[in-house]
C-alpha cells in the first residue's frame, strides 16, 4: 500500500493523515460547544 | 548554504521587524500579573494551536529527527502519530480543560504553581520550579546552538555574535511583553513554518514523480542499507527495524514514547492551556493543531526518509553518505541541492522561526520557574516583591546560563539535552499531573513521593543505565570505571520506560497509604465554574 510493504509503516503513515483530518473534523463538530460555559 | 545573503540578509531583516513589532503588541498589552505570565486567559484558539505547535516542534524536531527518518527510515512516522493523538487530541481535549478549568479556580499562573496549589504544597512548587530551571537551560541552550549555527552559516557571520543577537532580541519580547509577546510571535513563527513545510512537502514529492512512485523507489533501495546499521537492526527505509534490536529500542522507547508520552507534562506547553478563556477555545484549537503537527513532523520525517531517493538519482549514494556521515546534515544537505533557492531562503527563515518560537516560551518557563516558583513562592513563602518584577529577573538569569551552555557545553551532551528534558518531566512530573487533575484521592505525599522518585530514577537511569547519557555524561565511568552499571537491552531501554512507571506506582500506593486530602479543598480544585465566587 502506497508503495510501502511494511504494515507497520503505512499503518502510520496513514494513522498520520486520519488523525490530523479526525481534528478538523472534531474541531469543526465542537466549534459551538460549550456556549454557555463560563468565561473568566 | 549557498543562496544570496543580502536577499537573504533583507528576507531575515523583515521577518525580524515583524517579530519586534508583535513584541512591541504583547508590551502594549500586558497591564497585570495574569497578562505576564498566562497571557491574561483570553488568547484566541487559532493563535493558541499555532503558538502551542510551534513551541512544540523546534529545529531539532525538523532537522534532526528528519535526519533521523533519513537515515533509518520511516518508523519515526508513529511519532507523528502520537505527537497528533497524544500531543494534540488528548492534551487538548483530556488535559487541557481540566487544566484551564483549575487553573482559574486555583489562581495558578505557572504549570508548578497548579500542581502547587492542587497539593496545598509549596514544596512541589519550588521543586518543579528547581527542576526546570537546573534542566531546561541545558534544553534551552541547544535550541540556542541550533538557531546561532544556522545564522553562522546563512548570514556569514560569528557564532558567538549569532549566539548573542539571537539570545538578545528573543530576551527583549520576552521579558517586555511576557506571554502575549511570546504567543503573538510564536503565531506568526508558526504560520512562516506551515508555509515552508508545506511547499517542501509538495516540491519533494513532485521531484521524485509522485507519492506512490517515491516511496515505492524508497522501498526498492532497501538492499543498500549499510552493512553497520543492519547489524544493529536497519532494515530498509520503508520497514520498523528488527523488532528487539538496538535500532527498534531506541525508536519504540525513546523516540515514540519517550518523546511522544513526555509532551503532556511539558511545562511551557502545559501552561498553554491557562491562556484561553473556555474549553471551547481548546476545542477549536485541536482543528488547527492536529494537521499543523502533521505538517511539521510528518513531513520533515516523510522528506527526510525520501531525500535517500533523491540522493540515489542524483548521486549514486544514500542520504547518510550524501551528509557525510552526519545525521543533522542531511535535511540541510538535501534542502540545499534539491530546492530550488527561493525555497532555501524561506526554508531558513523557517527554520530561524523554529529556534525562536521554541526559545521564548523556553525563556518565559525557566524565568517563572526560577523567579516565581522557586524564589518567590518557595523560598521567600509568597512574601518577595511583585510576580512580574521577579520573574523579569529570572528570565534574565536564565537566559545568560542559557548563553553560557551554549558557549561551553560539548556537542555530545546538547544532542541528549532534548530526550532528557522530555524524560525528566514524563517521571517527574506527568504520574503527579494526571493525578492532580483526574484522582481526586491523589493527597499531598502521593504527589511528593511520586514527583522525587520519579525524577530521581530517570535521573539515575539515564546517569548509570541508558548508554546515550550515561557515556555523554561520564560520570558512571569516573566512579565505577565502565560505561553503564547494566549491560546488554538494559542499556538501550529509555528512562522513561523504567522512571515513569516506578513513579506511577508510588503516587498510587503512597496516596492510597496516606490521609486523603480535605474534601473542602478538593471540591475547591475540581468545581465546573469560577464564577461561582
Amino acid at each position: 500500500m502506497l508503495g510501502i510493504d511494511d504494515p507497520q509503516i503505512w499503518l502510520a503513515y496513514v494513522l498520520c493523515v486520519f488523525s490530523a483530518i479526525g481534528c478538523i473534523i472534531y474541531g469543526a463538530l465542537k466549534w459551538n460547544d460549550g456556549e454557555e460555559e463560563e468565561e473568566c | 548554504m549557498a543562496v544570496s545573503t543580502p536577499i537573504l540578509g533583507i528576507a531575515v531583516l523583515i521577518y525580524m521587524m515583524a517579530v519586534s513589532y508583535l513584541g512591541w503588541l504583547g508590551y502594549k498589552q500586558t497591564k497585570n500579573t495574569e497578562d505576564f505570565m498566562v497571557a491574561g486567559r483570553k488568547i484566541n484558539p487559532l493563535v493558541l494551536a499555532l503558538s502551542y505547535g510551534a513551541t512544540f516542534i523546534s529545529t531539532s524536531a525538523i532537522v534532526g529527527f528528519g535526519g533521523y527518518a533519513g537515515a533509518f527510515g520511516m518508523g519515526v512516522l508513529w511519532l507523528v502519530f502520537m505527537n497528533i493523538f497524544v500531543g494534540i487530541f488528548i492534551a487538548f481535549v483530556v488535559f487541557g480543560s481540566r487544566t484551564r478549568r483549575m487553573g482559574v479556580n486555583l489562581g495558578a499562573v505557572t504549570f508548578p504553581e497548579l500542581i502547587g496549589r492542587r497539593f496545598k504544597s509549596r514544596f512541589i512548587q519550588g521543586f518543579s520550579g528547581a527542576l526546570i530551571t537546573l534542566v531546561m537551560p541545558i534544553y534551552a541552550g541547544s535550541v540556542l546552538i541550533g538557531g546561532a549555527r544556522f545564522m553562522e552559516t546563512a548570514l556569514n557571520i560569528d557564532y558567538n555574535s549569532a549566539v548573542l543577537i539571537l539570545a538578545v532580541i528573543v530576551a527583549a519580547y520576552v521579558i517586555t511583553g511576557g506571554l502575549i509577546a511570546v504567543i503573538y510571535t510564536d503565531a506568526l513563527q508558526g504560520a512562516l513554518m506551515f508555509v515552508g513545510m508545506t511547499l517542501l512537502l509538495v516540491l519533494t514529492y513532485a521531484k521524485l514523480g509522485g507519492v506512490m512512485e517515491s516511496h515505492q523507489a524508497l522501498t526498492n533501495m532497501a538492499h543498500l542499507v549499510p552493512a553497520n546499521l543492519a547489524a544493529v537492526g536497519h532494515t530498509g527505509w520503508t520497514s520498523m527495524p528488527l523488532f528487539g534490536s538496538p535500532t527498534w529500542w531506541t525508536l519504540v522507547s525513546t523516540i515514540v514514547l519517550g518523546v511522544g508520552i513526555g509532551v503532556l507534562a511539558q511545562p511551557q506547553l502545559a501552561v498553554r492551556f491557562m491562556t484561553v478563556k473556555n474549553t471551547r477555545s481548546l476545542k477549536r484549537a485541536v482543528l488547527s493543531g492536529g494537521p499543523f503537527i502533521f505538517m511539521m513532523a510528518g513531513v520533515a520525517y516523510i522528506v527526510g526518509a525520501l531525500s535517500n531517493v533523491y540522493f540515489l538519482e542524483n548521486r549514486g549514494m544514500i542520504a547518510l553518505d550524501a551528509a557525510g556521515g552526519n545525521i543533522d546534515l542531511i535535511i540541510p544537505e538535501y534542502i540545499n541541492s534539491a530546492m530550488p533557492e527561493y525555497f532555501i531562503i524561506f526554508f531558513l527563515l523557517t527554520l530561524l522561526a523554529a529556534a525562536m518560537s521554541t526559545l521564548s516560551s523556553q525563556f518565559h518557563t525557566m524565568g517563572t520557574a526560577v523567579g516565581h516558583d522557586l524564589y518567590r513562592e518557595f523560598i521567600m513563602k509568597g512574601k518577595a516583591g511583585k510576580t512580574v518584577t521577579i520573574t523579569k529577573l529570572g528570565i534574565a538569569v536564565t537566559i545568560v546560563a542559557s548563553v553560557a551552555l551554549a558557549y561551553i557545553l560539548p556537542i555530545g551532551i546538547i544532542a541528549r539535552a532534548t530526550a532528557i528534558f522530555f524524560g525528566l518531566c514524563a517521571a517527574a512530573f506527568l504520574p503527579m499531573y494526571t493525578g492532580a487533575l483526574f484522582w481526586k484521592r491523589m493527597n499531598r505525599q502521593g504527589a511528593i513521593a511520586s514527583m522525587l522518585v520519579g525524577a530521581f530514577t530517570s535521573l539515575f537511569w539515564l546517569t548509570f543505565v541508558h548508554a546515550k547519557e550515561a557515556s555523554a555524561l561520564g560520570i558512571s565511568k569516573a566512579l565505577f570505571g565502565m560505561d553503564t552499571i547494566l549491560t546488554g537491552t538494559w542499556t538501550v531501554v529509555d528512562p522513561i520506560l523504567i522512571a515513569t512507571p516506578v513513579a506511577i506506582l508510588t503516587a498510587i500506593i503512597v496516596s492510597l497509604m496516606t490521609q486523603p486530602d480535605p474534601q473542602e479543598h478538593i471540591e475547591h480544585c475540581f468545581r465546573s465554574s469560577a464564577t461561582n465566587d
